[in-house]
């Protein structure tokens, strides 16, 4: 019993540290460092492709973008800030409660502006569109409510998520950068991300 | 084999298990630290980025990670994730348990505010009703003590018994700012006593179990901690019925393990545990264990306007700053309120408004958010929930995490009581603010579910009656007497205070207990 543990252990001294099917070329010993490129992100040199929506609905949904963030003292808006575009990507990956909720509100919409307007969302002038959305506009006092009423909901949720995609974007990151120039202090919409800690691997 | 026997097993590394360890340790005990999760690397698993270079933008991988309502796209990856240990409960009782599987546990993330129980909370039953702790503020106020120098807690002496004063370093708070002035005269006016936060400032910012405790634990020589070990079941000596030792799953590759102890301390949170023990079947013969679940409310929100600070013309000193109302309500017998207990306020001076606030859009929005930028007050609350047998939880045996555990199922209310007491805080708060002779913008009484709070408490009470308690004066095991539980499930009652110095209190007087039982051989 002895002999063959002992056996068994010079066989594992022996054997390769990685397996017989590893190249037997012996492999270069790693670099000491390396130089740090610098990426750059896919926004700065690409837009997202819009592919949830139908064209009528991403019609409407870039209005809405427009008249709830338009471009202000040197900040851009919702359009300048790819925030349609964005937004359609998120609710594709989105709960498919989310998805409803767009879905009938964006056509909602545009059902309102053909039989009030005979025109779709889009090409509403402010004024006829202020008709339609002001209605659906209610104030929220706790921060996790939301209005019971679907439409009012959407409108909400639109808001919410229009302003986020814009004040979070490159866009807006370079302009607040510039108007912030000379001042002291971080920027907002910066923090300290967590990356995953020691992941396990699942193949 | 290189197997060691300890004298200890603790079950966690966050500011239970790591005080568990630094006393026992330091006693001269040999301790092995079985924690769930892995090591962060302060250098290189946190990374400074802006919201647009993160790949959703900020908004988080939809329903990534839905109970837990601090997460964001920058944090996300610090939360236990849900899909891989979930846990479950009615669709009506909607209840959030938030937790972090790492070296450390909670403790680095933790807000550090940093308060004692005080006897309103220990002995209720003379006051409001409510069932006693087995013992009273005298008893555990020199731990406290102990506690406050290593965590080096800041905070200003109030001599008031239901915000008992601790051992502070010396704190220099900033001139109180003219809001939080006028709001402090408005309090006095009407009999309620306004103070200050008060916060363990650590070292370097950190006060946490992987800098305070855990470091003197391991400088003895006495002490292993094993990451990334899952334990699934405490293993028991069937001839005596006593613990010793567990078997866990190493979480990279699910190799199962066990490992053998003279004693088993639980610190891994209270509901982790409970859930310990009821997949162990142990140490419930009060059929209590997982009953009597807790935590604080959070919620209420009162947004006033100061008129004087709008459209950017408030005068140096005006805002700014944050106030700490501590518990005012039902401090004497019949004070005629349609709920017990009570709360805090916490106000913060020199926030803006959200865009909810007003039902406009647009330019006349964003002029009306201009306008009022930096010009509000806002008021929120903790408040004691009720212990109730009703909120509970036990293990879901149709559900497994992926470790094939069996997962916890959580029923978890408010009770009128929270009701009545929130929609009381709402309008203190208001008319507080209209008595500073501001404009109230919002005001609700609502609050976050159960368990927003991140202070989970409850489920193993201690008690002198082994009918009615799952662990004795001494955080020990009535059934099994070399098992102990540390962390908070053994409170029996929440106070509106953040839990921390208290679990650590306990733990280390429950600790320095066991070392003499040990050395007596009575365990």
């Amino acid at each position: 019993m002895k002999v063959q543990r002992r056996r068994f252990l010079q066989t594992v001294a022996m054997a390769p540290a990685v397996s017989a099917a590893a190249p037997q070329r012996a492999a270069a010993p790693p670099a000491a460092s390396a130089p740090k490129l610098t990426n750059a992100l896919p926004d700065e040199d690409a837009q997202t492709t819009p592919r949830f929506f139908t064209a009528a609905q991403f019609a409407a949904l870039r209005r809405l973008g427009a008249l709830f963030m338009p471009p202000r003292k040197g900040r851009p808006g919702a359009l300048d800030a790819g925030a349609p575009e964005f937004v359609d990507f998120l609710v594709s990956v989105s709960a498919a409660e989310r998805q409803q909720l767009y879905r009938h509100g964006l056509d909602t919409f545009n059902a309102r502006a053909h039989s009030q307007f005979g025109k779709p969302f889009a090409e509403l002038d402010d004024k006829q569109a202020d008709t339609i959305l002001r209605p659906l506009i209610v104030t929220i006092a706790w921060v996790l409510d939301r209005p019971t009423d679907p439409l009012e909901h959407f409108v909400a949720q639109v808001h919410d998520d229009m302003r986020t995609a814009t004040v979070n974007s490159e866009e807006f990151a370079q302009a607040m950068a510039a108007i912030n120039a000379g001042r002291r202090g971080r920027s907002s919409g910066v923090d300290i991300f967590i990356k995953p800690i020691d992941p396990v691997y699942r193949g | 084999m290189l197997q060691k026997e300890h004298d200890v097993l603790i079950v966690g590394s966050g500011h239970a298990g790591g005080m568990a360890a630094k006393v026992l340790t330091e006693k001269g005990l040999s301790c092995l630290i079985l924690e769930a999760g892995p090591e962060m690397d302060y250098q290189k698993d946190r990374v400074t980025k802006s919201a647009h270079e993160l790949p959703y933008r900020g908004f988080d991988k939809p329903g990534r990670l839905p109970h837990v309502i601090q997460a964001n796209e920058f944090n996300a990856n610090q939360w236990v994730d849900e899909k891989e240990v979930p846990y479950t409960h009615p669709p009506d009782a909607w209840a959030n348990w938030v937790r972090v599987r790492l070296v450390g546990g909670r403790s680095h993330f933790w807000a550090r505010q940093s308060f004692r129980l005080s006897d309103f909370e220990f002995k209720p039953s003379q006051l409001d009703g409510g069932v006693d702790w087995p013992f009273g503020l005298s008893e555990v106020a020199p731990y406290y003590s102990r506690v406050e120098a290593i965590f080096k807690v800041s905070g200003r002496k109030e001599g008031w018994p239901q915000f008992p004063d601790g051992d502070f370093v010396e704190t220099n708070y900033p001139p109180d700012s003219g809001t939080i002035r006028k709001f402090t005269e408005v309090c006095n006016q009407r009999g309620i006593g306004v103070s200050k936060m008060r916060a363990s400032q650590g070292q370097n910012g950190l006060a946490s179990s992987i800098n305070l405790l855990l470091p003197d634990a391991l400088a003895t020589g006495k002490l292993d901690i094993v990451s990334n070990a899952i334990v699934r079941q405490l293993r028991v000596d069937k001839n005596t019925g006593l613990v010793n030792g567990a078997y866990f799953v190493d979480r990279h590759s699910s190799r199962e393990m066990e490992v053998k102890a003279k004693v088993v301390v639980l610190a891994a949170g209270s509901l982790e545990s409970t859930r310990l023990l009821l997949n162990s079947g142990l140490a419930n013969s009060s059929g209590l264990v997982g009953r009597y679940l807790v935590d604080q409310l959070y919620g209420v929100s009162v947004v006033a306007s100061v008129p004087e600070a709008r459209d950017g013309k408030a005068p140096a000193g005006l805002m700014g700053g944050t106030a700490l109302v501590p518990r005012f309500r039902n401090l004497k017998k019949n004070e005629g309120h349609n709920f017990i207990k009570g709360y805090c306020i916490n106000v913060s001076s020199g926030g803006s408004a959200s865009p909810h606030f007003f039902a406009t859009y647009g330019e006349e929005l964003e002029q009306k958010l201009e306008s009022y930028a930096g010009s509000c007050v806002t008021g929120s609350i903790y408040a004691e929930r009720l212990a109730r047998y009703e909120n509970f939880v036990r293990i879901n045996k149709d559900v497994v995490d992926a470790w094939g555990i069996p997962v916890i199922h959580m029923e978890y209310r408010n009770s009128q009581n929270e009701y009545n007491l929130a929609k009381d805080a709402a309008d203190t708060i208001e008319d507080l603010f209209r008595g500073c002779g501001w404009d109230i913008l919002s005001k609700s009484d609502r609050s976050f579910p159960p368990g927003r709070s991140i202070h989970e408490m409850g489920t193993c009470r201690m008690g002198d009656d082994p009918k009615t308690s799952v662990l004795n004066r001494w955080n020990q095991s009535h059934d099994i007497k070399n098992l102990f539980v540390v962390d908070a499930a053994g409170f029996v009652t929440c106070g509106w205070q953040n839990p921390t110095m208290t679990i650590l209190a306990l733990s280390m007087r429950a600790s320095e207990h066991l070392a003499d039982l040990i050395r007596q051989g009575a365990v």
